[in-house]
């Protein structure tokens, strides 16, 4: 079967290789497109509504308009994706009849289907999945992910929620993979892998291969709340191997100014010097939501 | 016993994977020449390395960081210079050409091979695969190795002193050539399960230029 090739896994997992170290931008027109593009945007995700927008809307927030997603990618160069609704399977065929790059199974969109996702081994276009702990992110590889991202709490500009969860996939690698160095039999370390595989809903060869790699098996960007160019260094020194940035560049003062820094600081994310040179004088920045306010 | 460095350009892309690659062919390679292989963000850095891996990523992505990081040209220095072996895969072989074809306008390119390089010749990301290629001519043995092209270029053009290692059967797209101690790829070696050809940049273009 010549799609054997095709759909294979590494050449999904492949692309999301190629977008580490990088920045994933929130584009609703191609004007927009183009600043990110030239901001240094290492893909971009087309859609109608930044997530600020539809926090705000209160409606039923489905997948873009595919004319809108085909003027983006008619004009970049860069990877493009686009966002369907949880579980609909059919938004998600519809967008790679687009032929676009990468689909974002997302949950800042409405769930189609409370109960289930996508079977993503069915089609040929890669998908990311976001995550809050270790049972999700595997679980959506599982089903077929070949890219994960940090849920966070797109639209608000409060990084709080995406540091939670980048920190809560790393610990739970961690506390595994000690349990599991510790055990002093290779039937004790089956008994480690096997209760934590049940704890977390996850299939065990996955957790397996993730205690053994001591990261999550395929590319992990953050997500949900970068508003910064010291926001996304964060998310890059506590582990994620790039950024999504979504309401935060668009609803600035100065967009290209704040895309370019935002790059420049997930580039030199471990240098200071670097991050305060990007940090300095971009204007006005997205205001922001607190999501959960002290009182 | 001398030690080199050799650098991997982390401005964006897979670059931990030939760094882990490099880490692994040097150790197996057992030559009286070892190497550090280091990555590589700025001119200093730069500067202690011997041989360079431009690694794949978004091509304009790596244009535009090199150049508002003042990297571009310390970057074109060093890989212009004839004594530097240079390898680069996907991205890395469109920065070390001296032409690209369907690139932005504004993309800088480093000038160290004489190709013209085609960008997303294979088209989306629907049309990425691996392919299994002989690359017995150059590489002794290594008849069939899976090479992954993800929104890869070709070399739709080469100079006169360009050698082309490989070429697609079904369309003649040109992946693989050499110019002195220069090395470009359309895939990505980095993502297979084999050294193979990591060892033969080791051995052919970084150990062959400094032991003599």
């Amino acid at each position: 079967m010549s799609q054997e090739n095709k759909s294979d896994f590494k050449v999904k997992v492949g692309l999301a290789q190629m977008l580490k170290g990088g920045v994933i931008m929130d584009v609703s027109n191609p004007e927009q497109a183009k600043i990110a593009e030239e901001a240094g945007a290492c893909a971009v995700m087309a859609l109608e509504r930044i997530p600020a927008e539809m926090r705000a809307s209160g409606r039923v927030c489905r997948m873009s308009d595919p004319e809108m997603i085909k003027s983006i990618m008619d004009t970049v160069t860069i990877p493009v994706m686009a966002k369907v609704r949880i579980g609909h399977i059919v938004e998600a065929q519809v967008i790679e009849a687009l032929k676009i790059d990468y689909i974002d199974e997302s949950e800042v969109l409405t769930n189609a289907d409370n109960q289930h996702h996508i079977d993503k081994t069915k089609y040929a276009v890669p998908f990311v999945c976001g995550a809050k702990n270790i049972g999700e992110a595997l679980r959506r590889i599982a089903e077929g992910a070949a890219m994960i991202r940090t849920k966070g709490e797109a639209g608000t500009g409060d990084i709080s929620e995406a540091v939670k969860h980048i920190n809560e996939i790393q610990s739970q690698i961690r506390s595994i993979k000690n349990d599991y160095n510790n055990a002093s039999s290779d039937q004790e370390r089956r008994l480690v892998l096997g209760k934590a595989a049940a704890a977390h809903s996850v299939d065990v060869d996955l957790l397996k291969t993730t205690v053994e790699l001591g990261r999550l098996p395929v590319v992990n960007f953050g997500a949900g709340g970068v508003a910064t160019p010291a926001d996304a260094a964060l998310l890059m020194q506590l582990g994620c191997d790039g950024v999504f940035v979504g309401s935060g560049i668009f609803k600035s003062e100065n967009p290209l100014k704040l895309a370019k820094a935002i790059v420049g600081a997930t580039t030199h994310y471990s240098d200071p010097v670097e991050v305060l040179k990007y940090s300095t004088g971009l204007g006005e920045l997205m205001p922001g939501v607190i999501v959960n306010p002290r009182n | 016993m001398s030690t080199l460095t050799v650098g991997v350009l982390a401005l964006q892309g897979a670059f931990i994977e030939h760094v882990l690659f490099l880490r692994q062919a040097i150790a197996e390679l057992n030559s009286e020449l070892s190497a550090n292989i280091i990555e590589v963000r700025t001119a200093k850095q730069l500067e202690t390395c011997n041989a360079l891996v431009i690694p794949g990523g978004e091509s304009t992505v790596m244009s535009l960081i090199a150049e508002r990081t003042d990297m571009l040209e310390p970057l074109r220095q060093f890989v212009q210079d004839p004594a530097k072996p240079v390898w680069g895969t996907c991205a890395g072989l469109i920065f070390i050409g001296s032409k690209v074809v369907n690139g932005r306008k504004d993309q800088k390119l480093l000038n160290a091979m004489d190709i013209e390089v085609t960008r997303n010749a294979f088209g989306r990301q629907l049309d990425s695969k691996i392919v299994s290629l002989d690359f017995s001519s150059f590489i002794p043995g290594l008849t069939s190795f899976p090479a992954t092209f993800i929104r890869a270029p070709v070399v739709s053009e080469v100079g006169e002193n360009v050698e082309i290692l490989s070429k697609l059967e079904d369309s003649g797209f040109v992946v693989a050539v050499k110019q002195g101690n220069k090395l470009g790829t359309s895939f990505h070696p980095e993502l297979s399960e084999s050294n193979a050809f990591h060892k033969y940049f080791l051995e052919q273009y970084v150990l062959k230029t400094y032991s003599t």
